[in-house]
């Protein structure tokens, strides 16, 4: 038994390593390339840069005559809180009305959000770019936070999954002790679902995050640009600055991570709530 | 997950510039701008013919006072700092009439059709021609009293025809040229054989003989290749169609018939091109695999430096990144910065384009030379039609490109001037260029909508002929000058396709 | 009745009475000042076109379209409103029939705290969906009956053509064989890297749930790192990677070995299973973020039960963990299906501008959306493309919609409560 318990234990930590060194490695790559001394990637000998240095971050952030990274980065990062926070609340908020209430037009709603999801959203880009046109807010980074937050509950289904899997004894009890539903919802469930709100949190801010193309189409002066529209406008030798840019733009959602992580895996105590 | 995917599909939308407007000609467009060409050659009656539209009533003459016009510029022109003295020198000469102009601060790349009708739009716009001219079709610029314009004789007939239009039957100037581009050849003259001026240089001109025709480049490649150290000659990408279907072009080959206006007739494999891609196939067998996707476009500016190429080929605005990835080599030896940049400024030349043999042999001794048709375009500026101040962006655009503005424009940028006294007076690689545009060397891009459907096919094609030269023997597909020929075809039909299977029910 | 919250009003509702006036007062002011004329020109779509050189301030016949349709969806909220008006009229009616109080405005608006909370708060997320979802995706069907796109784009009038562009594609004769071939990858494509991702993503988070492993924290941070990174810098990363001038290609030519074409002309199956890794790489940590947050949720009693009768770890997962994972991501893993199925970007990003022989504007390892996009998009084909659009929509739609209505998360939503 003992023996086999630490064999287990070694097969897992040599495949943990290997996922690890899957996921890794091109990011290390990425993250040495930003501190490659030449600043060209042809340089390298093989993966890794020659010589390193400081002085790409340095010209990231201080050469901001014609690529103005931290400017860039203000914006991604208000743009993208102020959708993560709106687009969390309605999210959760819808997925838990679908998954507690029961009411006519639900089964309906349910069905029409997946096919909705399916369709190729190519064309509807040029709708989205002219009924912002209409409502003057192209320029304007309200705009993409309202698009982003509106689009948010979109994806609810995943949401709802979770929230179904709540027993719905608790609900009861406390509606029994006289409890509203907007009361049961905020006392009660959404302490339990802390996981999944860790979840849609990181979601809802990093789509915004690093998205590309509504910033492209709906901002198109170069003080509002985020940091993915800035990166792609980066010229031909620059990939020193991009790979730095890269990197520095994944730093915020590593932050999000580590500040999230401890109501992730114990947002319900095993079991303890069950029975 | 499901985001970030439908984020890329809108990725690829927008690199294609996908929203409403992206007009251009069409088909039809394209014959009526055949039309145009046609006329080209004889008088252009820009203006206020019977039919057509009486430019004094847009540009009345009279400046507007108090305005602002927002300007696009290119990225490098605003790095350099030159855009900066442009717009200082123009406010400063208009100050008595309050007009300003300012960086629209935009893309460089932006659609005016996509940002003009909501407003959103600069007002004065530099950009390609082939992109100026997909405007004209939905109206989005306003064509330019161009001969009034004081740069209108320096600038060669090619240029200006780069910027016709034919709009009801009446011709226009859409723009005003300012800069042309095409490729050029950078290489390395430290790297040039030491005794080259005696074994060399067989015409005695101080020229080597293998910066003035292929066939000596081809030799010279191949003794550098032989020594196999991993160094090479030239080096070039051969996928891209902006620098290999020139050569298609010298041996008879075009893109669109009709002097690139008319659609219907493609002509990749007209005449011999089939000569001229094997001429790719050969310097192909001398250059490594990255030949065959973009490796070696990318990779030059650092390759170049570090003596691994010796020469390649491309556009002449790269210049002073050339330099710069030189000068660093330079500087990692120990020199110090000031040693570097001029001996890399000495060392680093650009020329132009080597001289091909008419055979299309490239082992060929002591061939009979005939010009590289190089694919080209001319930039330019262009009013915005949704401008409130026609006269103020007219007084810009003719500030820009007079004389002293574009002989700064060169000194600062390395662009060549479409300004003939301009050209003439910086000479080198400008006045080549200028001479050779004159004379019909360069190929100017097609103006028409259906120019877009050429890369792909094209960039297929090329790709295939390149890695046909890495294929083992009894893989090879283009062992023949009619496999090649037929390879052609199908790109033709295939941009055919792409053209016109939609077209129907427009 | 016939105006709206006068009944309410008579029953002495006055609050209510005049929410539902005030919300008639509004539409028909926007009908009168705006929505009227956007109304009529859905059907005309524009009669006067636009020419700046002679100042010619014409008709932007896709605003119209597209305003057109806000104004409809406007009149069908004001029907909705009217008819919950009567039906609301009515109810109060019966109740005071029945001797019963008509509720007060403060007693309503409580109400939509409790029983009917749910109207509270869907009312927000409805509105946003509406305008940016349904909005566009109206838009685009409707694109598919016009003649919109080559040269007939603003500020050219576009027109409705009927069938026009269904009846073109189906005529066109190149169409099929390409079409064929391509589902038939686009299918393999969806059902592989959907089922590698979400194993591979569920597989992961088991693994970093064992209670041997330490510091998982850690552990789970490096795929945390690969989700950081934008997709499109991550595609582009791994197309340099297996570029010829690349690292992987440099390392094998240092080695003494021929360069290896990974994404190039000849390279269709090579290119397809980078393809499959390439995107699992992308999709696997958030697979993963979603199943450690849904396993921590698991009934745990249930799993040492099974553990006390003996159960192996794999009979453990087979019976209760999968059928539990299985049962709360259903809607996930049908996302997943048919975000890989229009999965545009890796193959764009990875092997972009080929078309193969064999295949009509396309090459062996296009997807429908990247041929659509092909034929329509960069041709500025705006109408074939949402009709092509329409059609590939129609035959997923009905695939996912029978498989999740079928599924237990959809029937039995309360199994595990």
């Amino acid at each position: 038994m003992k023996a086999s318990k630490v064999a287990d234990t070694c097969v897992t930590y040599i495949i943990l390593l290997a996922v690890c060194f899957i996921f890794f490695f091109p990011c290390l790559w990425l993250i040495l390339a930003s501190f490659s001394k030449s600043g060209s990637i042809y340089s390298f000998e093989g993966f890794f840069p020659s010589a390193y240095s400081l002085d790409t971050f340095k010209t990231l952030f201080t050469d901001t005559a014609m690529y103005n990274y931290p400017r860039w980065f203000r914006n991604t990062l208000f743009i993208a809180v102020m959708s993560c926070l709106v687009g969390t609340f309605l999210t959760i908020l819808t997925a838990y009305t679908m998954s507690r209430f029961q009411f006519k037009a639900r089964k309906t709603m349910m069905k029409t959000t997946l096919l909705l999801g399916m369709f190729p959203s190519f064309m509807g880009m040029i709708a989205v770019y002219i009924i912002m046109t209409q409502f003057g807010l192209i320029n304007n980074m309200w705009g993409l936070i309202l698009i982003y937050s509106a689009n948010a509950p979109m994806g609810y289904l995943t949401q709802k999954g979770f929230f179904d899997t709540i027993p719905s004894s608790i609900d009861e009890a406390a509606r029994i002790d006289g409890a509203t539903n907007f009361q049961v919802f905020t006392r009660i469930n959404l302490p339990i679902s802390m996981p999944i709100i860790v979840y849609t949190t990181l979601t809802s801010f990093t789509f915004p995050w690093s998205d590309f193309i509504l910033p492209k189409l709906l901002l198109k002066e170069k003080d509002l640009y985020t940091v993915a529209v800035g990166l792609m406008s980066l010229g031909d030798t620059e990939f020193a600055r991009f790979a730095a840019g890269a990197v520095f733009i994944a730093v915020p959602i590593v932050i999000l991570y580590f500040c999230l992580v401890k109501f992730m895996v114990n947002g319900m105590t095993a079991g303890a709530v069950k029975g | 997950m499901k985001k970030k995917i439908t984020a890329l599909v809108l990725s690829g939308v927008l690199c294609a510039g996908l929203l409403s407007g992206c007009g251009g000609d069409s088909g039809q467009g394209g014959g009526r701008s055949g039309e145009g060409t046609g006329q080209a050659g004889g008088e252009a009656s820009a203006g206020a013919n019977t039919g057509g539209v009486d430019l004094s009533n847009i540009f009345s003459g009279e400046l507007e006072q108090n305005v602002t016009i927002r300007v696009l510029e290119n990225d490098t022109a605003i790095e350099q700092g030159y855009f900066r003295e442009l717009i200082d020198a123009f406010n400063a000469k208009y100050a008595d009439y309050g007009i300003v102009a300012v960086d629209a601060n935009m893309d460089q790349y932006s659609n005016l059709a996509d940002d003009g009708p909501y407003g959103y739009g600069p007002d004065v716009l530099y950009q390609a021609n082939d992109v100026l001219m997909k405007y004209v079709e939905g109206k989005h610029i306003y064509p330019v009293p161009a001969e009034s314009l004081e740069c209108f004789s320096q600038i060669p007939e090619n240029a200006w025809n780069a910027y016709k239009a034919t709009v009801n039957g009446v011709q226009y100037y859409m723009g005003v040229p300012v800069n042309v581009q095409s490729s050029m050849l950078y290489y390395r003259k430290d790297l040039l054989p030491e005794d080259w001026e005696t074994t060399w240089d067989k015409n005695g001109n101080q020229v080597p003989d293998m910066v003035e025709n292929w066939n000596d480049m081809y030799r010279y490649s191949r003794e550098i290749v032989a020594k196999n150290d991993g160094h090479y000659g030239y080096m070039r990408s051969l996928y891209d169609v902006y620098f290999s279907s020139g050569f298609l072009f010298s041996y008879g080959g075009y893109v669109f018939g009709d002097n690139n206006t008319n659609a219907d007739d493609l002509g990749f494999s007209a005449g011999n091109a089939e000569i001229g891609a094997n001429v790719l196939l050969q310097q192909a067998a001398l250059m490594n695999e990255g030949c065959i996707d973009d490796s070696i476009t990318v990779s030059a500016y650092s390759k170049l430096a570090d003596g691994t190429y010796f020469a390649t080929m491309t556009t002449p605005d790269v210049y002073t990144l050339f330099l710069k990835e030189l000068r660093l080599a330079y500087q990692a030896q120990g020199m110090s910065e000031e040693e570097a940049g001029a001996l890399a400024k000495e060392n680093l030349v650009i020329t132009e384009i080597p001289k091909l043999p008419a055979s299309g042999d490239l082992t060929e001794e002591n061939p009979e030379l005939i010009p590289l048709k190089a694919m080209g375009g001319v930039n330019g500026y262009a009013i915005s039609a949704y401008t409130k101040s026609p006269n103020a962006c007219l007084a810009f655009v003719e500030f820009a490109a007079g004389y002293e503005m574009m002989l700064r424009r060169n000194e600062m940028l390395g662009i060549v001037p479409a300004r003939s006294d301009v050209a003439d007076a910086v000479g080198g690689v400008s006045e080549i260029m200028y001479h050779n545009l004159d004379a019909g060397n360069i190929v100017v891009m097609p103006s028409i909508r259906a120019v877009e459907q050429i890369w792909t096919p094209g960039q297929t094609f090329f790709e295939d002929l390149a890695k046909d030269a890495f294929r083992p023997e009894a893989e090879k597909k283009y062992k023949t000058l009619d496999d090649i020929k037929n390879g052609l075809a199908s790109v033709d039909v295939q941009i055919y396709d792409a053209v016109h299977t939609l077209a129907g029910t427009n | 009745m016939c105006l709206m919250g006068l009944g309410q009003l008579m029953y002495g509702q006055v609050g209510k009475g005049l929410l539902y006036l005030a919300v008639l007062a509004l539409g028909i002011a926007y009908f009168i000042f705006r929505g009227g004329a956007d109304l009529a020109g859905l059907f005309t779509l524009g009669t006067r076109e636009a020419d700046t050189w002679l100042g010619i301030e014409g008709d932007n016949s896709v605003v119209m379209l597209l305003m057109g349709i806000l104004a409809v969806i406007a009149l069908l909220l004001l029907a909705a409103v009217h008819v919950s008006n009567v039906r609301d009229a009515r109810e109060t009616q019966k109740l005071l029939e029945r001797g019963g109080r008509p509720a007060t405005f403060q007693e309503d608006a409580k109400q939509l705290l409790d029983r009917k909370f749910y109207k509270t708060v869907l009312f927000l997320p409805i509105l946003g969906v509406c305008v940016f979802n349904i909005l566009p995706i109206v838009f685009m069907i409707a694109i598919a009956f016009t003649n919109y796109g080559g040269s007939i784009v603003p500020p050219k009038l576009v027109d409705w053509v009927g069938l026009d562009n269904f009846v073109q594609i189906t005529t066109l004769s190149q169409f099929a064989p390409t079409f064929g071939r391509i589902l038939g990858w686009n299918l393999l494509w969806a059902v592989c890297s959907t089922a590698l991702n979400y194993f591979a993503g569920l597989g992961l988070a088991l693994l970093l749930n064992k209670d041997c492993v330490k510091g998982k924290v850690f552990w789970r941070s490096f795929p945390i790192l690969a989700y950081a990174v934008p997709g499109f810098i991550t595609l582009l990363g791994f197309k340099f990677m297996f570029s010829y001038g690349g690292p992987i290609n440099q390392l094998i030519t240092a080695a003494g070995h021929r360069a290896i074409g990974f994404l190039d002309i000849d390279a269709k199956w090579i290119a397809r299973l980078i393809g499959l890794g390439v995107n699992a790489w992308v999709s696997i940590p958030s697979i993963m973020l979603l199943a450690t947050g849904i396993l921590s949720n698991r009934d745990m009693t249930l799993l040492e039960a099974a553990k006390i009768d003996g159960a192996t770890p794999w009979q453990q997962f087979r019976r209760i963990t999968l059928p539990f994972v299985l049962f709360s991501t259903t809607p996930v893993l049908l996302g997943q299906f048919i975000g890989n199925f229009n999965n545009f970007g890796v193959f764009y990003f990875l092997r972009g501008g080929l078309y193969i022989d064999g295949y009509f504007l396309a090459s062996d390892t296009d997807l429908l959306i990247n041929w659509l996009y092909n034929l329509s998009i960069s041709n500025n084909y705006y109408n074939i493309g949402a009709a092509i659009s329409l059609v590939i929509f129609l035959i997923t739609s009905l695939i996912s919609l029978v498989i999740y209505t079928r599924s237990a998360s959809y029937k039995e939503e309360d199994t595990f409560r």
